[in-house]
């Protein structure tokens, strides 16, 4: 299936469902005594199906560190993050393994595929990894593959496709395991304008037409057309969201 | 999974070829330096393990199977009336001086055994001539593996042994001594005549039969009450000759401290080879955890190659340790290879390439899933 031209079509403002995530006055402290940074601080957001939340911030000012702890990959000095309906910000890492692989896929700046494995054998891995009860992880590496239109392209290695290419490779990793969050650490900033642009599309045709969540930092302010709303970030603090009626 | 640890360690081919390479000459090591051990302890304990004789008689205070005190016959007419003693017979070993085709001398070891019947140690592999001859005067039976040693290589050939006459009657094929001396098989009278400072009625060691139904474990406790004699059972006995020469000569500690290194080098490659590759792919194994892949599904991902590395290498290892079986066998050198020296040394492989894993397995263990967004 083809990613929509949905550049000019901005979606309406998100249904009033329920919202997939929550963080609730969120903060992070790295270190203690003197060496405290406080990289986050009281920050709350909701995750809703079918959004995509672009975080913007200058560097340094805690992005990367939001949406850690949003998919459960830090643990925060305070504040909730709700997942499935509870607080699971004091959970350990024995716990959440699971929580992430059903409710997050994530991607990267540097894709972080496997070099010696193919797109589909990297997208078949991560759906067994996630799961190693999965059925047929191949067939279903093969659809997503299909779906991020890399059906042609299932044997390659990443060294032999594009950047845009590989990302689609890692969106389709991502998608593994059907998780409702997609999170991407400025996914497209090893792209080039068209690429990149494309790459949003994809994003954005996944949260229109498949429900997902999409939460991505980015610094690029021309992927903003794609989003449902922007999320400023200063100093460890949200200070707007913009686009947002509620 | 398989999969996965196959193509992550196929990727780079040198490197795959490496650590292949350092679990083979590991387990080539092992097997080579162990079953050198092995054939040479089966050669010291050759003669005793060809005997057919429940019990070995022997002076209570021998310490080595070849340097053995000569006792006389009245002691070994005790030990053949011993009840439970269905038959005994009578073995003189000792070293003589063989007069060489040149005109040198070389020491040999005699072995002197009764030919009447069907004795409980007599040569065996014989190639050439007719072993019942033995029991002519001045018949002897050398091997054909010493030809470098005696430059014999026919029946008939005649020289003398203590300048008294000897005939070769026959010739075996592998029949080696421990000690550098060549094994020369005589009857005892022929050998106490070689042998004339021992006395003409001189015995080393008394082989038993014991009656059907009889416990030789029984005989052997009444022989060891007849005064300074020393009775074994034959494993026993194969067993204290291995024991002597192995803690004597260092042997053992030699063979062993060379296969120790070998595996030692092994673990060195092997762990490095994985190290390496799991720096390599750090972040993309970073990327399993952060995705929700548990830590014993990347851990069993890096076992997984260890043991791909274990599998072939050991499999390369092993027939690596073949072709030097037949290449020192024509050095007259046994290695003894056998099933379950292979089975030790498949399971020493895999522990070496677990152990050899561990250092990979600790960094990912360590790993924080956090990294994967850290730039
Ligand atoms: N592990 C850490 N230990 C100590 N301080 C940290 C750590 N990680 C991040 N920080 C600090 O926390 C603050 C926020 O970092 P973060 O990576 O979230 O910023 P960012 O908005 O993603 O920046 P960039 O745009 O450069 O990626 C920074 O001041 C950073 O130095
Ligand atoms: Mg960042």
């Amino acid at each position: 299936m083809n990613a929509l031209a949905l550049s000019d079509t901005l979606p309406g403002i998100a249904p009033a469902s329920a919202p997939l995530a929550r963080l609730v006055e969120t903060g992070k402290v790295y270190g203690t005594g003197e060496n405290a940074v406080t990289a986050l601080a009281g920050a709350s957001l909701d995750i809703l199906p079918g959004q995509v939340t672009l975080i913007e911030g200058p560097s340094g000012s805690g992005k990367t560190t939001l949406i850690s702890i949003l998919g459960l990959l830090l643990r925060p000095t305070s504040g909730q993050v709700w997942i499935e309906g509870r607080d699971v910000s004091r959970l350990g890492e024995r716990d959440l393994p699971g929580l992430r692989a059903r409710n997050f896929g994530f991607v990267f700046q540097g894709f972080n595929l496997f070099p010696a494995l193919t797109a589909l054998d990297n997208v078949a891995m991560a759906i067994q990894m996630k799961d190693p009860t999965a059925k047929n992880p191949r067939g279903e590496a093969r659809r997503l593959l299909e779906m991020v239109d890399l059906g042609s392209r299932v044997d390659h290695l990443p060294a032999d496709l594009s950047g845009g290419q590989k990302q689609r490779v890692a969106i389709a990793r991502a998608l593994g395991g059907n998780p409702p969050i997609l999170v991407g650490d400025e996914p497209t900033a090893a792209l080039d304008t068209k690429t990149a642009l494309s790459v949003m599309e994809l994003l954005r045709d996944l949260a229109t037409n498949r429900g997902r969540a999409v939460v991505v930092v980015t610094h690029d302010p021309r992927l903003e057309k794609y989003a449902d709303r922007v999320v400023k970030v200063e100093d460890g603090r949200v200070v707007s969201i913009s686009g947002e009626n509620v | 999974m398989w999969t996965l640890a196959r193509k992550l360690l196929l990727h780079d081919r040198l490197r795959f070829a490496v650590a292949i390479a350092g679990v083979s000459v590991s387990v080539m090591l092992v097997l080579v330096q162990v079953g050198l051990y092995f054939g040479f302890m089966d050669t010291a304990s050759s003669l005793i393990d060809a005997s057919s004789a429940d019990l070995w008689v022997g002076k209570a205070g021998n310490e080595s199977f070849e340097f053995a005190s000569p006792f006389d016959e009245r002691t070994y007419y005790k030990v053949a009336s011993t009840p439970g003693v269905e038959h005994a017979e009578r073995v003189l070993m000792n070293f003589a001086q063989f007069k060489l085709a040149d005109g040198g001398d070389l020491g040999v070891q005699i072995v002197g055994i009764e030919t009447t019947g069907l004795p409980m140690l007599a040569p065996w592999h014989v190639i050439a001539g007719d072993v019942k001859r033995l029991a002519e005067p001045g018949a002897i039976v050398v091997d054909r593996t010493e030809y470098s040693k005696l430059k014999i290589d026919h029946v008939g050939h005649t020289t003398e042994v203590s300048g008294v006459r000897a005939e070769v009657v026959a010739m075996t094929k592998g029949i080696r001594s421990f000690t550098t001396s060549p094994i020369v098989f005589t009857d005892l009278r022929t050998a106490r005549s070689y042998m004339p400072t021992l006395g003409s009625d001189a015995v080393t060691y008394v082989l038993v039969k014991v009656k059907p139904g009889v416990s030789p474990l029984v005989v052997k406790a009444q022989i060891d009450q007849l005064p300074h004699l020393a009775a074994y059972t034959t494993h026993e006995m194969s067993e204290r000759t291995r024991n002597y020469w192995s803690t004597r000569t260092g042997v053992g500690a030699g063979f062993f401290t060379t296969a120790i290194l070998g595996v030692i080098v092994g673990f060195v490659v092997v762990g490095q080879i994985l190290y390496s590759g799991t720096l390599q792919y750090i972040r993309e194994y970073g990327t399993l955890k952060a995705m929700g892949a548990r830590n014993s599904m990347v851990v069993r991902v890096i076992l997984a190659q260890a043991m791909i590395s274990a599998a072939l290498g050991f499999v390369v290892g092993g027939v690596l340790a073949f072709g030097m079986q037949a290449a020192m066998a024509k050095a007259n050198l046994t290695v003894a290879l056998f099933p379950s020296l292979y089975g030790v040394t498949l399971v020493v492989t895999i522990a070496m390439c677990s152990f050899a894993a561990l250092l990979s397995i600790v960094k990912v263990l360590r790993l924080d899933p956090a990294s994967v967004f850290k730039g």
